[in-house]
């Protein structure tokens, strides 16, 4: 028996379409009165969780999408996971909800417990933890402790801070506020609060207007695919792509204390980089003396056919960080180098520090992908997938391009000629019942959960080839 | 001890339905009725344990003790030693309504917490059906006077710098006009340049405490240690006035001291380079101090901003949620207009901003966006706190707990008159704060009190702050009342 099916005993065998228009018009109307009090303009539609199951997700309009988009790729384990469920009516759960802590003050006595589940699942090297909110928070929290950990090394571990210091920082200034930067790549995503924002450059519309920190921006590689056919290429590619990060690690004006960058680009548009690149930013920070921050906030936790994808790479020695949120529920980074914590207390802080009742619910999830090894099935029901999706480009070359993705699991992408053209198959795709999303202007990027199997891989790649035959 | 009631004389247009009942008891009738100590000294030996296991994992140095939720009830919070301490510090100022309150766990074990918790929608894009009602029953039903809307976040920090955005998105709006972003700066901001990215600022005020992500954390003047090593904005900061108390023996120096610093404040936005885009401030400073301001001084802050086009963040973070005696402490003022936006978390559980103006929302969609935009599991926690505050009438309630606690302290303080001062939060709830001459006598203070089974906590640099629940109840005050005096005699004899 199949996961879902084991999990979901009355998962949908197939969507139902049950309006000509999307957002139905009970969304519409639902939307409009919504609005009126929270911002919902970007609404798909308004969903009915509870009849929401597994890979499938129900509107108030009646209609049920297969969804691979998945929350922006935020579930993992499908909806109205019985395991999750059960975690949540459970009293641990009840009392993190109630008895919120400050966990850095008050941590709970079940803190040790929930924190060693997560870290059971912990990227390979990693063996510390400090938890966040959001992406973005994870990333920003991230920041700091590589800033702390730059300046740290410079002055000394122990050493005080300096009376110039102590008065400047409070007038943003330095030395006290130092100027140092964070690299990020081109077609990055990292979020949206303002250091986050700084380090992001994937759209102009995600960052205008507001102030940023002047950070340097590096070329991360561009493929031609499929891969196999063009590995010369590819291979300059990333050499061209290190030098251009190693030359403004020369240049930049501002010290670099930390390299941030995503194993897969993602909101940027699906953009890979091999092994041997990421090898590369290693041995660069290493030389440099800078923080290596992975982002797997949305690449974590499966989808690409290992736990965290950047394990794909096995990259030596480990990253510094490795940020996380998402699927994962819970948010934060892992670590493992005791000198990323700040010799005085009180700096890495806030008020929460985190969600005990969403990281217990990171421990459940991975927990239950561990059991199931969902991760390695993932990878085969992708494998599945890709050769359907392989098939199809063949059929419709114009409309699949750059098919990307090859054993990253189900974390796969392609593009199209033209953005309109995009938008109108993301549309389309409802009206034969499959919820999906795009990214960057010209791609399709598939982010199903963990408990998506090759009977929804059918659904989804007729689904496809229905639209693509009425074009 | 023998307690006199005190008598505030002050006609609070409290909320309507009084529960005249000791609410506490209510919740609560297994809560002990004074502290429990069962260890030598709190932390524990067991705290102690348990705490260095944890911080291989976690940083946890900053550990009072190690606490067993389960064992806290009402206004006691149990240590994993079995010591049970009464609790005026409640999680920084984020417990509403007590430990393990019976009404959060029916909410917690209910159909839609466990359905809100297992399918976390990204709000934005998949809103559930429920989203809206659990907003207007609970969020927007305790939204401040005048304002009609909310955006969701997660924290304070995130609270505050969403708010930022919206100012930020909001003055550039108008700069523009009806034209569209030009080229020039749609390809200059992937450069994270001028005139795509913005040279506009988010003005605050010294002491003040906004939170400690990047753009929050250029707001917050609170500490030093709260922003060493961390790059900032080169944004302006004003003097926040520095009050003399007793307030009623000072009124003329206080006033003089309010007007400097609003001809601060106007002549900052005059003469900053770039344009100011919004100002952030607390009704109560309170990591910085428990400084306070009278309402003469908001009412020009909020006069000279709105003659200059400078919006008006009120951060009640930490002062929202009933403990001054109003449900938003910025009720104390009577602005002739509202704030711009009004930002919370803490106590609400849920955070994020109020705010009426629908052009606060960018014109164009997903700019204010993020993957989940806010949690409708803290929503619906949100929403029973506001119920109960409500139902019960806590609002109020804390008022006149506020005022007899504020009295008695008053009477205590005499007795030592040199060490301690400044007693500040007359007439406002339970949010109260004193001080001592040094870091090293308050800080003593504090793990005095801890060992006599008070939990209490500090702010600025040598006050001690008093931050309750809401189901704060005469019988605790004198069981606090009774513990700051022994101790002040203990370090003072
Ligand atoms: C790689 C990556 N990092 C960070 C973020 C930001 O996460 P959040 O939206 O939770 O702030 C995202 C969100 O899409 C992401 O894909
Ligand atoms: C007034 C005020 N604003 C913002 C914050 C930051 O909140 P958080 O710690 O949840 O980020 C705090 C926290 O103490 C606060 O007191």
């Amino acid at each position: 028996m199949g996961i879902s099916e084991q999990y979901f005993p009355n998962e949908p065998t197939a969507p139902v379409v049950a309006t000509t228009e999307f957002p139905g018009p009970k969304s519409q109307e639902s939307i409009a009165a919504l609005n009126k009090v929270f911002d919902s303009r970007a609404s798909y539609f308004v969903a009915d969780y509870e009849k929401s199951l597994g890979n499938y997700i129900a509107d108030v309009d009646g209609n049920m999408y297969l969804d691979v988009y998945a929350q922006i790729a935020s579930i993992a384990l499908g909806y109205n996971n019985p395991a999750l469920i059960e975690v949540a009516k459970s009293d641990l759960m009840t009392r993190a909800i109630v008895d919120r802590p400050a966990m850095g003050n008050f941590p709970s006595k079940d803190l040790e417990g929930i924190a060693s589940e997560i870290l059971k699942v912990a990227p390979k090297g990693q063996d510390k933890l400090w938890s966040g909110l959001s992406g973005a928070d994870a990333n920003e929290l991230a920041f700091k402790a590589a800033f702390m950990w730059y300046q740290g090394k410079k002055r000394g571990y122990t050493t005080e801070f300096t009376d110039a210091e102590n008065e400047s920082v409070m007038k943003n200034q330095a030395p006290g506020s130092p100027e140092l930067a964070i690299l990020s790549f081109k077609r990055a995503f990292h979020g949206r609060l303002f250091a986050s924002g700084s380090a992001t450059c994937s759209k102009p519309i995600h960052k205008l207007d507001f102030p940023s920190f002047n950070w340097p921006k590096a070329e991360y590689p561009e493929y031609k695919y499929p891969l196999s056919e063009n590995e010369a290429y590819n291979k300059e590619e990333d050499k061209r792509c290190l030098t251009i990060v190693e030359d403004i690690f020369k240049s930049w004006a501002i010290p670099i204390a930390a390299l941030l960058v995503e194993p897969i680009q993602s909101e940027g548009g699906d953009n890979h980089g091999s092994a041997e690149f990421f090898q590369g930013l290693r041995d660069i920070t290493l030389k440099y003396g800078a923080a290596l921050i992975i982002d797997e906030v949305q690449t974590g936790v499966g989808a690409t056919g290992k736990f965290w994808a950047h394990e794909h790479f096995n990259i030596t020695p480990a990253p510094d960080f490795v940020t996380f949120s998402k699927k994962f529920q819970s948010a934060g980074y892992f670590f493992h180098d005791s000198e990323i914590v700040p010799k005085h207390t009180y700096r890495q802080f806030n008020t929460w520090c985190g969600d005990p009742a969403r990281m217990i619910l990171a421990g459940a999830i991975g927990s239950e992908v561990t059991k199931h090894d969902l991760a390695a099935r993932a990878q085969e029901v992708g494998a599945y997938l890709f050769a359907k999706l392989e098939a199809l480009q063949s059929k419709y070359p114009k409309l699949m391009k750059n098919l990307r993705g090859k054993n990253r699991a189900t974390f796969i992408a392609w593009s199209f000629e033209e953005p309109s053209l995009r938008n109108k198959f993301l549309a389309d795709m409802k009206t034969v019942g499959v919820n999906i999303g795009g990214c960057a202007e010209d791609s399709v990027r598939l982010r199903p959960t963990l408990v998506f199997e090759e009977k929804h891989a059918d659904i989804l790649a007729a689904a496809i080839e229905k639209i693509y035959s009425s074009y | 001890m023998i307690r006199t009631a005190y008598k505030s004389g002050i006609t609070r247009a409290s909320l309507s339905k009084r529960y005249l009942g000791n609410v506490s008891k209510l919740y609560y009738p297994e809560e002990v009725t004074g502290p429990v100590l069962v260890s030598e000294n709190v932390p524990g030996p067991k705290t102690i344990e348990l705490n260095k296991k944890l911080g291989e994992h976690f940083d946890n140095r900053a550990t009072y003790f190690v606490t067993d939720y389960k064992n806290s009830l009402g206004n006691y919070i149990s240590d994993c030693d079995g010591n049970k301490l009464l609790d005026v510090y409640a999680q920084i100022s984020s417990i509403a309504l007590g430990y393990n309150n019976p009404a959060l766990i029916k909410t917690a074990q209910s159909e839609d917490m466990v359905n809100a918790l297992v399918n976390r929608p990204a709000l934005a894009c998949f809103p559930s059906k429920e989203y809206g009602q659990i907003l207007e029953e609970g969020i927007l039903a305790a939204a401040p006077p005048g304002m009609t809307k909310v955006w969701t976040a997660l924290s304070g920090s995130c609270a505050n710098e969403t708010a930022y955005k919206a100012a930020l998105m909001y003055q550039a709006s108008i700069k523009r006009g009806d034209n569209d972003f030009t080229a020039e700066e749609l390809s200059s901001v992937m450069d994270n340049a001028l005139p795509g990215t913005s040279d506009m600022v988010i003005m605050s005020f010294d002491k003040g405490f906004h939170g400690r992500l990047f753009g929050s954390l250029s707001t917050t003047r609170s500490k030093a240690i709260h922003k060493l090593d961390i790059p900032a904005f080169d944004w302006p900061k004003a003097p926040f006035p520095e009050l003399k108390y007793p307030l009623s023996e000072f009124e003329a120096e206080n006033r003089k001291e309010e007007e400097r610093c609003l001809a601060e404040f106007e002549r900052i936005i005059d003469q900053w380079p770039t344009q100011i885009a919004a100002f952030i401030v607390e009704p109560v400073q309170s990591e910085g101090g428990d400084n306070h301001a009278s309402a003469f001084f908001f009412k020009g802050l909020r006069e000279i901003s709105k003659a200059k086009g400078v919006l008006m963040i009120v951060d009640e973070v930490q002062t929202g949620v009933g403990a001054s005696g109003k449900f938003w402490a910025h009720e104390h003022w009577n602005l002739p207009t509202p704030p711009d936006m009004v930002t919370f978390s803490k106590k609400f559980q849920a955070a994020g901003f109020y705010f009426a103006n629908p052009d606060l929302q960018p014109k164009q969609p997903f700019r204010q966006f993020n993957t989940w935009c806010g949690d409708p599991s803290k929503a619906l926690l949100a929403k029973t706190i506001y119920q109960e505050v409500t139902h019960y009438g806590l609002v109020g309630r804390t008022a006149e707990i506020g005022d007899y606690v504020y009295g008695n302290l008053q009477s205590i303080f005499t007795k030592f008159p040199t060490q301690v001062k400044n007693l500040r939060g007359e007439k406002f709830g339970t949010f109260i704060a004193f001080e001592f001459n040094t870091a090293n006598e308050r800080n003593a203070f504090l793990v005095a009190a801890r060992n006599k089974g008070l939990n209490i906590g500090g702010c600025g640099d040598q006050s001690v702050r008093m931050r309750p629940t809401l189901v704060f109840e005469r019988e605790h005050a004198d069981v606090f009342l009774q513990i700051v005096e022994d101790t002040l005699k203990q370090l003072y004899p």
